[in-house]
Formats: C-alpha cells, structure tokens, sequence
C-alpha cells in the first residue's frame, strides 16, 4: 500500500470527526440561540401590573433604584421553594452585613393558589415580613409573560406547580445581572 | 492523495453547507418565520422589535459617545456643558421612546403567545424492579410503569380542560392506553369549578393529590386497597359526570368542598368499571366531600377531611347488584418538614340483588414521611378487613382482606427525577392465607 493512503487512511477518520464536531458545536450553538436570551432584559421590560400580599397594586419598575433580587414560587411548594427561600434569606443577611440595601421579590406561580391571603398567611408562618420582601399575585397572563422572559419554566399538574429553582438578579440600573439555578455558585461571593 | 485532498474537499464543503444550515438554524425565529405566509405577521412583529433593538443598540452608543464628549467638555469649558447636556437630552428621550415600543412588542409577542392554546407535551414515567411487582405479585423482575401525558389547555378565563392519558404495562405485558381523565369545566367564581366528564372520584386525600404521576407521590405505590381500578383498587377511583369542587376561606384557614353525581360504575372481569360511555340503564353514583385545612398556628399544614359515595355496582362473577356504601375520613399533614397521611374507610353494602343482607368492612392507611433536603424516608402501614360474603368484594379480585408494612425512600436524583426503594411484608389475610416480602425500586421522572 502507498504509505500516503496508509497516512490518508489513517489520518481521514480524524478529518470525519472534526466536521462532525464543528456541526454539533454549530448546533448547540443554535439551540443556544433560539433558548431565550434574558442577558439584556430590563426589570421595567417585565409585565408591571402585579398585587401584594396586602392586595395593594404594585409595580416592579417602582422598586429599582437598587438592587432588585426576585424569584418565582409556589405557596404549597414543600420541594424545591423552600430552599430557594433559605437561599434568598442568605443573600438578605449577607447583603445587610454589607448594608446594601436591596429589594426581594416572589411572585407566585398559580393566581388561583397564590393569592395575596394566602401570600399574607405564608410570610406571617414563615416569618418573613421584612418591608423589603414582596410576595406578588399577577394575572395568569403576567405571570406565563415574565416566566417566559425570565426563563423560570414551570407547569401546573393539577394543584401542583412542577417547576425548578432559580433566581434572577437586577442591578440597580434595573438590568438583569445574574441568573442563579441551582447550579449555580455563591453569588455574593463573585459580585 | 488526489482522491483524499478530493474527499477532504467535499467534507468541508459538507461541513460549510452544514453549517450555514445551523447558522440559519441559529437565526432569530422571526427571520425563519418570514418564509412562512402564516407566520407573517409575528416575523413582522420580530423584525420590529430586532429593528428597535438596533436602534436602540445604536442609541446607546450615540449617548454613550455624548457623555464622554460631555464630561471631557466639561472639565475644559463649564459652560459648553449646558449645550452638550441639551444635545445628549435628544437621543435619550427617542431611546426612552424606542424602548417603550419595544416593551410594547415584547407585551404584544407575549400576550399572542400566551392566547395560544398550543399544548406543552408534560407528563411523568417510570419504571423499576423488584423481588415482586409491585401491582401484580405473582410477578417478579423488572418493570415498566407508567408513561402519563398531561394536558391542561387553557382555553379562556373561566373555561378549563385537563386530560390525562396514560399508558401502561398490563399483567401480560401488553400495553393499555387509557384516558385516566378528560374534563372540561367552568370556573364561577375564584371559588367554584363545576367539571363534566371523567374525573378522579373526590375521596380522601391521596386520590385527588397525587393522581397518576409517580415522581409527584413520595411514596413508590399507593396504598393496595387505593390503587386504581385496573390494578386492583376496590374503590372506584374515577367516575364519569359531573362534579363541583372549590374552597372558601374560613377563619384562619380554608374550607374544602366537592359534590359530585355520575355513572355507577360495574364490576367486569373481577375489576371496576366506570362505564366511561354511560350505561343501558343509568344508576346514580353520588358522594361528596368536605374538608378544613388549617393555615396558621401550630396546625399550619393539617387538613382533616369527612368523605361519602354511594353507588349501585352491577357485576358479572358472580352475577350481584349492590348498594355500594363508603364513608370515612382522612388526615393530612403536610408542612415543609412532614408529610403524614392518614385515610380511614368504612363499607356499609347491601345486597340488592340477593338475600345476603348487609356487610360492613373497613380499610384505612397511615404514612409518615420527613422531608429531608435530598430525599423523604417514609413508614406506611396499611390494613383492609373485607368482608367475604359480601359479593361486592367477592366480585373483585384485589376484594382479599390484608394487612402491608411498608418502609421507603425516595431520593431526588435531580429536579426531575426520583429513585425510591421500598421494603414491605404483606399478608394476605382470608381468601389465601399468604405472606411475602418484597423489595422495590423504582425510578420515577417528570418531564
């Protein structure tokens, strides 16, 4: 055999591979893209008609002007919410070792389950009444509209809301900073 | 060598048309979507808001190089200050402008997007192993469970629909799709749903909560007695009809009631039947049920519930008509710690087709589980003493009286996924005196 084919044999698998790995690096990159981008979103881009636990209208855009710490939750969640809260608690006192000031939001996933009475019951059971904490009920429509732009997915099964841990972060210009799931490291740490 | 520098070239143009096809693939969706009259008018949408953010992009810089012009003019010439301050005020009122359109589309893409009434594929699986079935267990080894598709179109503000559809493995391997559930119901107020169609019957609590999913129930079975029709449960589980649920708040918690009315079911082939196509004469099913879940205070998390059905249940083997009576309670404890269920029922039947009389029996559960950052362990022990002469358990092959204890433990794999191992003992306690062990696993998934 010609030692050049014996070279080309055995060199063209390596060639095969390398086409085939740009592909697959091309189309991750393609899935990546259509995956939705929430890198430039604003908190004032969100919807902005919300309710707290008070029943009182209440709009995210008002609560910028620092930094802006909000996640989604569910008020009978007993999985994953409630380490998502010990986690928001976390950053609460490292942020106020650190005097920062900052605001944290939980808007509920269900409308027909989070309502702002239950809402008030869950903060009062929890222990969680700081001023600075606002528990939101929106319209169904609001709330699919912001999961959406901020990437929480969930679904309701029945009574139960399937849906994963995450917490967004706006600076306080009002843009989105950090995304944090539960991947994700200590934040505070790397800001 | 021709033939490889031949070979080497086609690959990579190959490569290059693939990847202008997954760059086109990467492409916002608007720009794909132009290709398609039906889409029209999204692209339009998309390509605004992709124009918008151009121009904002655009803006942004603009204003960016106006500062910098401005802060270098300031400290050269205070009073040149004022007049860059006046030019920099254009361009940041049209980027204010222009992101107020682009909110505006983004709200408009969104709220045309949330009106569709596409449906998300969801739903659950599972599959497992042990020294027995654990439905069937005469049968030992490896299983496959359930693969439940869960549908929930939202179809309006007060409309509402949810569909279940389950396939799973049969004693004989073969595989059964049934529609678990299909109803469609009106929401009248925040507090009342009324349902038409096939629904899981409202009794106790395990019934209506954990539904098919495995991954939503901690435990890696229900309890024997409430399994589901086609697995041996003596209870009927689903009824077709019509059904009213809904909650009202009461002191520091709230009231939980359903009424419902539908199909009595039959007995065929030693299992429940819920006559899903109605029945030559119709036979009111009815029940109802009422519960209080307290939401502060020491009891935060309890609910205590009171249960009733009634139903005339025709079967086939032997040939017998009874007056299926059921009334019980239930207990649930449910908290970020502590998941504890306790469901008690009690059987009052009557023979209507014979002369054996009436037959009272009972069954009941109880389960502790703790909630544990990776994982629940868990204890459940359950009991079922059924009478034997009465032919609505006589009709029934899951109708043996038992007694079942049960340790377990579901591990969350990830977000998504569960493992969970049960060890039980089972005894069997009239119609064949038996007892065995069993060890189970089980991996349960959502997706």
């Amino acid at each position: 055999m010609n030692p050049m084919d014996t070279l080309a044999s055995a060199w063209y698998p390596d060639c095969a591979r390398w086409p085939a790995a740009l592909v697959c690096a091309a189309l991750i990159l393609a899935v990546s893209a259509h995956a939705s981008d929430t890198s430039q979103i604003r908190l004032e881009q969100l919807p902005q008609q919300w309710q707290d636990d008070q029943g009182q209208a209440l709009s995210l855009g008002a609560l910028g002007g620092h930094c802006v710490i909000l996640s989604m939750s569910w008020s009978q969640c007993h999985h994953s919410c409630p380490t998502t809260l010990t986690r928001l608690r976390r950053m609460q006192e490292a942020l106020d070792q650190r005097n920062e000031p900052a605001s944290f939001v939980i808007i509920g996933y269900d409308p027909d389950q989070d309502t702002p009475a239950n809402w008030r019951q869950y903060r009062a059971n929890r222990g969680l009444e700081r001023a600075n904490w606002y528990f939101l009920t929106g319209s169904r429509q609001n709330v699919r509209q912001l999961a959406r732009q901020l990437g929480f997915e969930f679904w309701i099964y029945d009574t139960h809301v399937l849906h994963d841990p995450r917490i967004v972060v706006f600076n306080s210009e009002g843009s989105l900073s950090a995304t944090l799931t539960d991947a994700s490291g200590d934040w505070l740490a790397s800001k | 060598m021709q033939s490889t520098k031949m070979t080497l070239r086609s690959w990579w143009s190959c490569t290059a048309m693939l990847l202008l096809c997954a760059g086109l693939v990467a492409m916002p969706p608007a720009q794909a979507a132009t290709n398609t009259d039906k889409d029209a008018a999204i692209a339009d949408m998309q390509r605004k808001l992709d124009e918008s953010l151009l121009a904002i992009k655009a803006l942004s810089e603009r204003v960016r190089e106006l500062e910098a012009k401005q802060t270098s003019a300031a400290a050269a010439a205070p009073a040149a200050t004022a007049a860059n301050a006046a030019t920099t005020a254009a361009p940041a009122q049209r980027l204010e402008a222009t992101e107020q359109r682009v909110t505006q589309l983004e709200k408009a893409d969104a709220s045309r997007k949330s009106a569709d009434s596409g449906l998300p594929l969801h739903g659950f699986a599972d599959v497992g192993a042990g020294t027995h079935n654990p439905i069937n267990s005469a049968l030992k080894g490896f299983y496959v469970g359930n693969l439940d598709f869960y549908m929930a179109p939202r179809l309006g503000d007060r409309t509402r629909a949810l569909f279940e559809l389950n396939t799973e493995v049969g004693s004989n391997g073969t595989v059964g799709i049934d529609l678990e559930r299909a109803q469609i119901g009106y929401q009248f107020s925040d507090e009342t749903t009324l349902w038409l169609g096939r629904f899981h019957t409202p009794y106790g609590y395990i019934n209506t909560a954990l539904h098919h999913g495995s991954w939503v129930n901690n435990s890696l079975r229900r309890p024997r007695f409430l399994q589901f029709e086609d697995n041996g449960g003596i209870m009927p589980a689903h009824t077709v009809g019509l059904w009213a649920s809904g909650t009202q708040h009461a002191g520091e918690g709230k009231l939980l009631y359903d009424v419902y009315g539908g199909n009595s079911q039959q007995i065929v082939g030693g299992g429940l039947d819920m006559r899903n196509a109605g029945s030559p004469q119709f036979n009111l099913a009815a029940g109802g049920r009422i519960a209080y879940q307290f939401n502060s205070g020491k009891l935060e998390g309890l609910t205590l519930g009171l249960h009733a059905l009634t139903a005339r249940i025709e079967a086939d083997r032997p040939v017998s008509i009874t007056r299926l009576r059921v009334y019980g309670g239930y207990a649930d404890y449910d908290t970020d710690q502590w998941e504890n269920i306790a469901e008690i029922y009690v059987f009052s039947n009557a023979d209507l087709g014979g002369s054996s009389g009436s037959h009272r029996s009972n069954a009941g559960f109880v389960q502790f589980g703790y909630r544990l950052p990776w994982g629940v362990p868990y204890a459940r022990f359950e009991r079922a003493v059924l009478e034997q002469s009465d032919s609505y358990f006589a009709a029934l092959d899951g109708g043996g009286s038992y007694s079942r204890a049960a340790l377990g433990l579901r591990f969350d794999v990830d977000l998504r996924s569960a493992l969970k191992l049960e060890l039980a003992n089972t005894r069997a306690t009239d119609r064949a005196r038996d007892q065995y062990g069993e060890g189970l696993v089980q991996y349960a998934i959502r997706f």
